[in-house]
């Protein structure tokens, strides 16, 4: 049973991957409209399901976080080591509270939202010292991250339960 | 918590962000100078790009088919309203031939070979969109086999959208005009007005709340009124010239009262693409 996961993983990871890109550009009026713009984080939220709903903690998340990362840059931006940092740098830090945690669907809820903040705004600094972005940080913050939040969340709400039926059969 | 911070990991910690800096710094170098990507990156972004062809066309086929069906429902209404200017049309077509045609002699007789207006299209798919806000780019089905090179002005059906900034073999990746960044390069572009004069500029930024393109800096004193026709001038070297931009939106003083700013409308609908036109010169 463990190998099935195993499989399954990385399968979603990069489905998840490419789906953020197709799915930004069939959207992109809705998704896009100036000026407001939410970014879709399926591989964060593929990543977060992977840390908290499975239950032995078998699966190397952190080196496939790397590598989605790393994808992400080579493919999606053209500007290395953004992604590839933010994304594992996430996996770990859910790692280390885990423990602590009473899972339910609140809680990951919560842990969800703390997460789109974290990579967001790692994403807006380190973009903002290679002079990529110009914008300042109230406008990142009520036309970035507030739409991505709101729209990633309900991504949440409705994956949360097939997903977890997915990992209670797998295991 | 104590744990956290043991010298072993500040010190992972570090090496890490000193490389995440040193990837980043480097790539921006490549991107702002080079004519291509190295072969490495070459490669991974064909490999990433046939994976995601996989993935993309389900979610194609689908906006395809949604499409199809809104299409449909205002058939009757835009038939109508296209068969009053398919009449035109034909008019314009043939007008429009004779002036080439007549362009093209006079042009030997002057032994002018090679003008600004000259260019082939390079047609691609749209394949996937910078899920990013910071990043308004696209990856287009089309890279180095096709002839794209970078610079390379990029249009949809209606107008300007972008330029080519990273080519691959099989796929290159577009930089969209919305694109705020400093180290985005601009297009050189040209209004007319009404009374045929000319006014050149550059593009100097987008002004996303109203989704208008800026041309700043402008001193001449032509007169620009709202609705007149914005082309690119040719001017400055691989954008072909008397590509459609869009139209005058607004003129205004700049901040400081010395020179005006035109705000421009741009003709493409900059989030709905899914077949765009790259120019070659």
């Amino acid at each position: 049973m463990k190998s099935r996961l195993r499989i399954i993983f990385p399968i979603g990871l990069f489905l998840a991957l490419f789906l953020d890109g197709s799915l930004s550009n069939v959207f992109a009026g809705s998704l896009f409209k100036y000026p407001y713009s939410s970014v879709l984080h399926l591989v964060l939220l593929w990543l977060i399901f992977a840390v908290f709903l499975d239950e032995r903690d078998d699966l190397p998340v952190v080196a496939w976080s790397a590598f989605a990362g790393l994808v992400f840059d080579w493919f999606y931006t053209g500007v290395f080591g953004v992604y590839l940092i933010a994304l594992p740098l996430v996996v770990y830090l859910c790692r280390q509270i885990k423990p602590w945690l009473d899972l339910n669907f609140l809680t990951l809820l919560m842990v969800y939202i703390i997460n789109l903040t974290i990579v967001e705004a790692f994403v807006y600094i380190w973009y903002m010292i290679s002079k990529i972005v110009t914008s300042n940080l109230a406008d990142f913050a009520v036309y970035t991250l507030g739409p991505t939040i709101a729209v990633n969340l309900a991504i949440f709400v409705i994956l949360y339960y097939p997903v977890r039926q997915l990992y209670l059969r797998v295991d | 918590m104590q744990k956290f911070f043991s010298n072993r990991k500040l010190v992972i910690a570090i090496i890490i962000l000193i490389i995440s800096f040193g990837l980043m710094s480097v790539s921006v170098a490549i991107r702002d100078r080079k004519s291509t990507p190295p072969l490495v990156q070459q490669f991974g972004n064909d490999v990433a790009g046939a994976v995601d062809r996989v993935v993309a066309l389900p979610v194609n086929g689908l906006q395809g088919a949604t499409n199809s069906v809104s299409d449909l429902l205002n058939t009757y209404q835009e038939n109508q309203k296209l068969k009053k200017q398919v009449d035109q049309l034909a008019q314009a077509k043939v007008n429009a031939q004779t002036a080439t045609a007549e362009n093209k002699q006079l042009r030997k007789e002057l032994k002018l070979n090679k003008a600004l207006t000259d260019y082939t299209a390079v047609t691609a798919n749209v394949l996937t969109r910078t899920p990013s806000s910071w990043m308004n780019q696209l990856v287009i089905s089309k890279g180095a086999t096709a002839g794209v090179k970078k610079n390379m002005p990029v249009m949809s059906q209606s107008g300007l959208i972008g330029r080519v900034v990273e080519v691959n073999q099989t796929n290159s990746k577009v930089e969209l005009i919305s694109n705020t960044s400093s180290s985005a390069d601009k297009f050189a572009i040209q209004i007319t007005n009404s009374a045929g004069k000319t006014v050149n500029g550059i593009v100097t930024g987008f002004d996303k709340s109203d989704n208008l393109i800026e041309m700043g800096s402008v001193t001449s004193s032509v007169k620009i009124k709202k609705g007149d026709k914005v082309i690119t001038s040719g001017l400055g070297g691989l954008t072909p010239k008397g590509l459609y931009v869009g139209t005058v939106a607004k003129v205004k003083q700049d901040d400081y009262g010395l020179a005006s700013e035109v705000e421009i409308k741009p003709a493409a609908d900059l989030t709905d693409l899914t077949v765009v036109t790259v120019a070659e010169q």
